[in-house]
């Protein structure tokens, strides 16, 4: 074995059979879950606050119209606005006007605490469909109810991307769920570069700390040292990725089936097959197109095959950076601020995931996607969305290309960093350093 | 090829300062090779140049014959001065990853550490783990990692620092058994007493620069020159008012009862019968003898007398 492959062998090894490694292995996936569902859950068990309003409704049309709900009573009163402001069994008072059907902004809500926007938003709402109701009662239509029932419809859209070779389009993914699934990979990968990049950093100063180092660099170059630790560190985050994306496929082979009620599945595979037609559909067309995109297994060894390459070009690149500033410093207080050189682009990423997420077709995130330092996270929150492969291809090729300069100019720096001892270097000595023989 | 390593002209600058400055050594082969020097001088620029672990900015550093390259590192064993171990990681698969980075194969190092371990009885270490041992025990598992491979040239950087005397005996014995195998040992050292036991040759570095290089032996003779010890049993002032003509400088090393010990150096030329007969006839003299100077002695000077002239 070359001696860099007997460095990455001990750093892998040293951290692969670690209980926190295997820990925590099992561990972020059920935590991931149960956070994911943790808002659901609360939801469910919540029953939220009812809002009581006094209804004042000078128009004498509307309020007959306001239906309660689970959040909201509303409760028409006789008495004076002033009055009924004085009445602190309200939580609010109501006023609609008197000529709500030309002027449907003539209305005030008065709140005795602070205002509530989902009550809001359904007092608008349902105010709305009243004063439509009202002016359509206007054109004096016969079996206007029944018309209205009919008119009323539920919008699901069942999207497909067109292929441009066999012609066959293939079924696409709702751009709610692209988006969940590229948030989702997004912050993975943040993760993972800001946890095993720190990892690497931390490695080097304990090293230089118990003066290891000057054994293992009498044996070893000092790059190859620095070398095969990213290498090991590295390989060791793959492993994790590798087993979280086998874990998801035994979970949707095994334990979606299982917990989907069966009308899902079966219109699952009618999906699957081709024959699926949104209007006739029991479901909930968004779920069923979901489901069945991600019980392929195709589909997830795909995007785990792409978060991978976007792992090890993200994590090459960043993990450089953190050995270029371990070699530098004595301890993890002096590398605080000289770490912001690396975790600034991660957070900067992660920070416009979402508006990249937004819109993943627009120029600007194209080319968000293909600059280096960001485009590990940002092109992982965008692969979901089915973009072309040459932009995944071209950024893939960039962010390589930038990896290898960011190793060898980090092994430059490491060189010289792991000798220092006691002074704590700036960013400008660290690049000064680069350049000596 | 009788010098192992060959320091020609080697400079070291880094910012701000000069680790080396045209600095000239031989280490002949198969001796022990002392490195000294005050703390700060170059000693350890010099050893990580020897290791490979830097380059000089100029100058050359030949190893057998030929110019130092990074597969020679294989031949070298570096015991450096500060030393440290993973401190998780068990005691025999520690030792085995060093053996390994030195190019032995998973077999040999297995069968080798096992005869170390046996020698030094500290086989019930090997499932231990380093934090579990102490200072003194770790550093003999460090010893062994160093010599493990065989190597041609050692280096040890205060090998016997942190160990008990018995210990530090043991590591010496072994040190020079090594040597009697044929490996050549540099050895950088404050300890000027083991430097006298142990080292045929050394090389003293001050300020960057090397200021006195040579045979020990030859080196304390040359220092050691019209330098006697002599006790008397009278008066000083009188011995000295017979003798002071003759003498360059005296100091008194020690009085016991009227017993007293002096360092003289004569003047050149001036012959022992000379200092004699003039001693005698002013006081009683109990003792006279050549005196040469300890390393401490030749240490001390040299760089008190280098950096009087080079202030």
């Amino acid at each position: 074995m070359s001696k860099i492959g007997i460095i990455i062998s001990r750093e892998y090894k040293e951290r692969v059979t670690k209980k926190s490694f295997i820990i925590t292995t099992i561990l972020i996936p059920i935590l991931m879950i149960g956070l994911s569902m943790l808002p659901a859950l609360i939801m469910m068990f919540h029953e939220g606050d009812t809002y009581t309003y006094a209804v004042i409704d000078r128009s004498g049309i509307i309020q007959p119209q306001l239906t309660d709900t689970s959040t909201l009573k509303f409760v028409a009163i006789e008495d004076s606005l002033s009055e009924a402001k004085q009445n602190k069994d309200y939580d609010g008072v109501l006023v609609i006007g008197r000529d709500i059907l030309t002027n449907p902004s003539d209305v005030t809500l008065l709140n005795h605490s602070a205002s509530n926007m989902d009550g809001e938003m359904e007092i608008r709402s349902q105010i709305k469909k009243a004063v439509e109701d009202e002016r359509l009662k206007s054109y004096n239509l016969s079996n206007l109810s029944e018309i209205l029932d009919e008119v009323r419809a539920e919008v699901n859209i069942t999207t497909y991307r067109i292929d441009d070779n066999d012609g066959e389009d293939s079924s696409a993914l709702p751009s709610e769920v692209s988006f969940a699934i590229g948030l989702f990979v997004a912050f993975l990968l943040y993760m993972f570069l800001v946890i095993y990049g720190q990892m690497v950093m931390t490695s080097i100063i304990e090293e230089k700390n118990n003066r290891v180092l000057e054994i293992i660099v009498s044996s070893v170059k000092p790059e190859q040292l620095m070398l095969g630790k990213i290498v090991g560190i590295g390989l060791v985050a793959v492993t994790q990725i590798a087993i979280w994306a086998v874990l998801i496929c035994i979970g949707v082979l095994i334990i979606l089936p299982g917990i989907m009620p069966a009308e899902v599945m079966a219109e699952v595979s009618t999906f699957n097959s081709g024959q699926f037609d949104a209007s006739t559909a029991v479901n909930d067309p968004y779920l069923i197109s979901t489901v069945a995109q991600l019980s392929e297994i195709g589909y997830i060894m795909e995007l785990f095959g792409y978060l991978t390459l976007f792992l090890v070009g993200g994590f090459f690149l960043y993990a450089s950076i953190f050995a270029a500033i371990g070699s530098a410093v004595d301890n993890i207080q002096d590398a605080s601020q000289l770490q912001l050189v690396a975790l600034a682009p991660i957070i900067l990423s992660i920070a416009l995931a979402t508006m990249v997420g937004s819109d993943p077709g627009s120029s600007l995130s194209t080319w968000l996607s293909m600059i280096p330092f960001v485009s590990p996270i940002l092109m992982m929150m965008r692969i979901p969305f089915d973009i072309p492969f040459w932009q995944i291809a071209t950024s893939l090729i960039l962010l390589y290309a930038t990896f290898f300069f960011m190793v060898w100019f980090a092994a430059k720096v490491y060189r010289v960093g792991i000798f220092m001892y006691g002074k704590k270097p700036s960013l400008k000595e660290l690049i000064k350093w680069a350049s000596y023989k | 090829m009788q010098n192992i390593l060959e320091i020609e002209n080697v400079s070291k600058h880094y910012a701000g300062h000069t680790a080396l400055d045209d600095v000239s050594l031989n280490v002949p082969r198969g001796k022990v090779y002392g490195l000294l020097g005050p703390n700060g001088a170059g000693k350890t620029t010099l050893i990580r140049i020897i290791n490979h672990i830097t380059a000089p900015d100029a100058g050359r550093v030949m190893f057998n014959g030929h110019q130092l390259t990074q597969n020679d590192v294989a031949h070298i064993g570096y015991l450096p001065e500060e030393r440290g171990l993973y401190k998780k990681m068990k005691v025999g698969e520690q030792a085995l990853f060093f053996a390994r980075l030195k190019g032995l194969s998973n077999r040999d190092a297995q069968i080798r550490l096992k005869q170390w371990f046996d020698k030094f009885g500290i086989s019930s270490w090997w499932n231990k783990k380093v934090e579990e041992l102490s200072k003194g025990m770790a550093q003999k598992v460090q010893f062994i990692i160093t010599v493990l491979h065989e190597p041609e040239l050692l280096i040890f950087d205060e090998p016997f620092s942190g160990f008990d005397p018995i210990n530090a005996n043991l590591l010496k014995n072994e040190i020079l058994a090594l040597r009697d195998k044929g490996a050549t040992v540099i050895f950088s050292t404050h300890n000027m007493s083991s430097v006298e036991a142990v080292c045929d040759n050394i090389t003293l570095i001050n300020a960057s620069r090397n200021i006195l290089t040579g045979n020990v032996a030859e080196i304390r003779e040359q220092m050691g020159a019209n330098r006697y010890r002599m006790a008397v049993t009278d008066s000083v002032s009188n011995l000295l008012a017979g003798i002071d003509p003759l003498l360059a400088e005296h100091k008194i090393e020690k009085t016991e009862g009227d017993t007293t010990t002096l360092i003289i150096r004569a003047n050149p030329g001036v012959t022992r019968r000379e200092i004699l007969r003039a001693a005698n006839e002013s006081a009683d003299v109990t003792l006279f003898a050549p005196a040469l100077p300890s390393m401490d002695e030749v240490f001390i000077t040299t760089v008190e007398n280098f950096n009087r002239e080079n202030k």
